[in-house]
């Protein structure tokens, strides 16, 4: 069987069409990430002396690492000043001002107020916030213990035992992290290639008619699905991976850094209230696995859709109408508190911080489950009943029925 | 029959063209339909009232119009005014009831289309910024019809089913090498060509014509001649159009993009031969670029996007202030007609290579075929790298009386708010323990920018709306920095379960994968609601601008022509209110009938289940209450008030000259 998937696969996916493609969106992914930094960063300015690129690399060295009382009556040393001669916004907008890091005291007040101050001040903060969720999150539960509310009870347990122990010791820049998080692009791309690579998986042998072949030889008929799925599932497993990868590596290098790796998840603000506790260099392990499975999934239905063709015309077409519809379902509502629609709809475990940046629930059988546990389990339950049909869809080897041959 | 006749027959009914025509054309309708929204909401639902002013101001806003304006907003200012003091004296016995008539009548002409004076003020303070372009006209059915600028992906889908099977199909059964043997066969890819232009062109007109008439229907589409700036979406624009020459041009470019990707759909299926390739290199030409590039950039390319979004070829330069540099960022740098020209000239040129390339292909030289498969697929793989560099589960609710002015009865708990931290707590009347409203642990912690905005209760359940406001990547020009949104949470107050039963993101600027787009103002009231009113059927939230119901099944929106200054009542079927005239009033909800109580003219009221209690206006400010119907008044005290609420035991009055509380007990 191992050769037999293997077989399918060089043929299905090792092809000079599939390699350029990949090659492409590899290319064009790099180049977006680029334009990300450039167009959001504002430290893309250059290395000019005074640029906040070069200025904040050079404060930079003051502040990493653990947060102490000394560094942050240093930080507010140099900000409070520029806040009082700021405060009733009448200094001198001269942008060559020799006493100021960027040339311009409202420059110099903002550099340090959101590239500095606020982080470190959010980071300072954490811990009490997230004590005060966990304080919370026990009242809740003796509340609830109280009405008989198991389910709130074990919920808000729950969120207690995530809670209790946060907080941000070190201070670093996170930046980088935070685009990466918020960067979509690459699940189109992925997309667009395996809908590309597993649309003919099916099709191609019903366009040349070989599926009549195949189902004379002894390895023909379900055996061969069954090779074609899994050589699929390989396909499709690699290039979310291998995205995932030129994502990070893309991000580096255009960011110039992979600072801020150590730093919890929750560090990033959009991710305060993180459902999981792990660092971000963890994190984005577990966010290209959990890609990867959304992809899988939805690669599987596409599969799936496209079983029912003779050439790959309509469930392309049907296959990005729907993978279009997921995706717009998706981005609209990913902001929105509708936890069962972001659960069944795949395209959030590709741009899952919908589901990692919030702490959510659904109750199930009297027990508190994870937006993002439940997600997975409802992906991975719809990708093998996909597979399920597709086998048991495919026609049997009728010729070879009643007859043992041995195995490629 | 002819080989034409042939092509038509196998393209339209073998490849069930005509059913992908008019799937698009009834899917266009029914998005169309199912989503749309106009822009300027109180424009539309103030419509009689709006025109009544535009008839007077219509086309350019002159000197004349300007002072116009200008009076009648003096004039209204006053007559408001007028009317407070003429209401006053009247029930302060002042003046008679004939004068007051008299006078009245007077004001209220005046005051007549006053909700049609604001939009129009809003609408000449947008024209004022330049004069010379700019018309008053109603805007919602060109907004909607030209200031969309989205991809239209049913039209997209369409042409994708229509135009790829054309070659691929011949090819999937090697039937083009049968073709090419035969005299006819490049007559039949000239056929093939000239029927899917045909078909490609009726859709894209198709399309257009019906977005037309949609919006003609649904919000008139006046005064075509008006320059095209007189809409905001092209506020900046250079281009001397008109709004119709507007509505031709986007129209022409479309068909002339829709065109574009067919003659590149069949030049790659010539090229490649196989469905797959064709239709991911087709896709990717139009998606790619649409998600990955900026707007100014995909209006520099040579490919079938920017002419089948086409809109902001007439669009003007977007400028907008970064904050924190104090640099201007130039979101959208507009198109020149040079550059729009010349981009359409290269695209043509690119069409009638395609066109000569398939043609070329298709002629009786396929001994020079071999080989060419793989070139081919890398050709375009090559050339395309070039180019692209609500509501939750509803249980019936119960009834209660709600008074905006009077504080919940919260079954055994008070709603209070912490001074200093501003958040709501519950608190056990009897045991004094108090509890978060919110009952995530998370809500407000990490976040200013979370809060609690205000409640309503209907034992067992307490609802309150919720306001978060979440940043995301931090830059000027891009829409998904910040979003607010507003829900509704149900509390039950026996279990302490809660879940949401309504939720709205309030910004009408929205970005899905960085394609920016524009919603209605439908939703921006939420951002300034303080106090709410629910029953099965619909959510009533009071603002500064008024009381706005939502549907909580279909989400459509109306705002009722209440006045919110005084105490608002609700009893699960009507409102109940004070007129401008002050006098009582009820809306009948479901039945949209309003009935006066003439006889009881207010300074203040508020009801329970049963009764109607009212400080009455003329008659020196006594307490009375009477039935719901009007009927059975009854004086409860003859001092002299200002303000009444209401619990269930008790009745609060405020004197109006000690200005202390005086409790009565309730007599039923």
């Amino acid at each position: 069987m191992t050769r037999l998937i293997k077989y399918e696969f060089y043929k299905l996916f090792c092809k000079p069409s599939i390699l350029v493609v990949l090659i492409l969106f590899s290319v064009m992914n790099l180049f977006k990430i680029d334009s990300e930094f450039h167009s959001y960063s504002y430290l893309a300015d250059g290395n000019d002396s005074r640029s906040w690129n070069s200025v904040y690399w050079q404060l930079y060295e003051n502040y990493r690492g653990e947060i102490t009382a000394e560094k942050i009556n240093h930080l507010l040393s140099l900000y409070q000043p520029l806040a009082h001669a700021t405060a009733d916004r009448t200094a001198s907008t001269a942008k060559d001002n020799p006493d100021m890091m960027t040339g311009n005291i409202y420059s110099d007040l903002n550099i340090l107020e959101k590239y500095y101050v606020k982080p470190m001040e959010y980071f300072y903060h954490y811990q009490t916030y997230a004590l005060q969720v966990a304080e919370r999150a026990k009242e809740n539960a003796a509340v609830y213990r109280e009405r008989g509310q198991t389910v709130e009870v074990r919920k808000n347990s729950a969120i207690y035992n995530l809670y209790a122990g946060r907080s941000i010791k070190t201070f670093a820049y996170e930046e980088m992290y935070n685009y990466y998080l918020n960067y979509d692009f690459s699940g189109i791309l992925v997309l667009f290639l395996c809908l590309y690579g597993v649309v003919g998986t099916f099709v191609c042998e019903k366009e040349t008619q070989m599926d009549m072949l195949l189902l004379t030889n002894p390895n023909g008929g379900k055996k061969t699905a069954f090779a074609k799925i899994a050589a699929a599932a390989f396909f499709v497993g690699s290039v979310a991976i291998w995205f995932s990868v030129v994502d990070y590596i893309g991000f580096a290098y255009s960011f110039g850094t992979t600072e801020g790796g150590n730093l919890p998840l929750y560090a990033v603000s959009n991710f305060s209230t993180a459902a999981v506790n792990c660092n971000l260099r963890q994190y984005a392990i577990l966010s290209a696995v959990v890609r990867a499975v959304g992809v899988w999934t939805m690669s599987m239905v596409f599969l799936l859709i496209s079983m029912f063709w003779r050439n790959a015309l309509v469930p392309f077409v049907a296959d990005f109408g729907a993978a279009l519809c997921l995706i717009i379902a998706g981005a609209s509502q990913s902001y929105l508190s509708h936890t069962w629609l972001k659960i069944i709809n795949p395209y959030s475990l590709l741009a899952n911080r919908v589901l990692f940046s919030k702490t959510e629930f659904i109750g199930l059988a009297g027990y508190p489950i994870q937006s993002f546990l439940a997600a997975i389990v409802f992906a991975i339950t719809l990708g093998l009943v996909s597979i399920m049909a597709m086998l048991l869809l495919s026609k049997r080897n009728a010729h070879c029925r009643n007859q043992s041959y041995p195995a490629i | 029959m002819s080989g034409f006749m042939y092509e038509l027959k196998k393209i339209l009914l073998c490849q069930r063209g005509l059913l992908y025509i008019a799937l698009v054309l009834l899917l266009g309708t029914v998005w169309l339909s199912a989503s749309d929204s106009p822009a300027d909401s109180a424009m539309e639902q103030y419509k009689d009232e709006y025109q009544w002013y535009l008839e007077k101001v219509k086309g350019y806003c002159n000197e004349e119009s300007a002072l116009y304006l200008e009076q009648e907003a003096g004039r209204i200012a006053e007559a408001k005014e007028n009317q407070n003091a003429l209401l006053e004296n009247y029930y302060d016995g002042k003046i008679s009831e004939s004068e007051y008539k008299k006078e009245s009548s007077d004001i209220e002409k005046i005051l007549e289309h006053q909700n049609g004076f604001e939009v129009i003020y809003q609408q000449y303070l947008y024209i004022c910024e330049n004069t010379e372009n700019r018309c008053f006209l109603q805007t919602n059915g060109w907004t909607g019809l030209l200031g969309k600028g989205t991809l239209n992906f049913i039209l997209f889908l369409g042409i994708l089913l229509l135009a790829t099977p054309a070659f691929c199909s011949e090819y999937s059964c090697q039937m083009d090498a049968l073709l090419l043997t035969s005299r006819e066969g490049r007559k039949s890819a000239l056929y093939k060509l000239l029927i899917l232009i045909g078909a490609v062109l009726f859709l894209s007109f198709g399309i257009s014509l019906m977005e037309y008439g949609f919006y003609r229907f649904r919000y008139g589409l006046p005064d075509g001649d008006y320059p095209i700036q007189s809409i905001r979406y092209f506020a900046d624009s250079s281009k001397d159009i008109s709004l119709l020459q507007g509505y031709v041009s986007i129209g022409l470019l479309r068909m002339f993009g829709g065109v574009f990707l067919a003659l590149l759909l069949m030049f790659l299926s010539v090229l490649t031969k196989r469905y797959a390739v064709t239709l991911l290199t087709g896709a990717v030409s139009v998606i790619v670029p649409y998600v990955g590039l900026s707007k100014t950039s995909i209006y520099c390319l040579p490919l079938p996007l920017p002419f089948l979004l086409g809109t902001d070829f007439f669009a003007g330069d977007i400028v907008l202030r970064d904050a924190l540099k104090g640099d201007e960022k130039r979101v959208f740098a507009e198109v020149d007609t040079v550059t729009l020209l010349a981009l359409l000239s290269v695209s043509m040129l690119l069409c009638t290579l395609a066109a000569a390339w398939i043609l070329r292909c298709n002629s009786n030289r396929w001994l020079m075929k071999s080989g060419r498969k793989k070139r081919g697929t890398l050709a375009v793989m090559l050339g395309l790298a070039l180019a692209v560099t609500g509501c939750a589960g509803r249980e019936k609710t119960g009834s209660v009386v709600y008074n905006s002015s009077a504080v919940f009865d919260c079954m055994g708990y008070e709603i209070i708010r912490d001074a200093e931290t501003f958040d709501y707590y519950l608190r056990d009347a009897s045991t004094k323990e108090t509890y978060p409203l919110a009952r995530s642990p998370v809500f407000g912690v990490f976040s200013e920018d979370e809060e609690i905005r205000a409640c309503y209760v209907c034992p067992p359940y307490l609802y309150y709306t919720t306001s978060v406001m979440e940043s995301h990547v931090n830059r000027v020009g891009n829409y998904n920095t910040n979003m607010t949104k507003v829900s509704v949470v149900e509390l039950n107050l026996d279990t302490f379960e809660e879940k949401t039963i309504f939720e709205q993101i309030t910004d009408s600027g929205r970005s899905l994968l960085g394609i920016d787009y524009e919603t209605g103002d439908k939703w921006q009231f939420l951002d300034f609601h303080y106090a709410f009113f629910l029953n099965d059927e619909s959510i009533f939230f009071l603002g500064n601008d008024g009381l706005t119901q939502v549907d909580r099944f279909t989400g459509k929106t109306l705002k009722l022509d209440i006045p919110v200054n005084g105490n608002i009542s609700f009893d699960g079927e009507s409102i109940f209110y004070k007129n401008e005239r002050e006098v009582l009033t009820r809306y009948s909800v479901s039945e949209g009938e309003i009935y006066t109580y003439e006889d009881i003219v207010a300074y203040d009221f508020c009801m329970d289940e049963q009764s109607i209690y009212y400080v009455s206006r003329t008659d020196g400010g006594c307490l009375y209450s009477c039935g719901k119907d009007g009927n059975h008044k009854e004086m409860i005290s003859d001092i002299p008030a200002m303000a009444v609420t209401c619990d269930a035991g008790h009745i609060y009055v405020l004197a109006r000259e000690s200005g202390e509380e005086i409790v009565f007990p309730k007599s039923r």
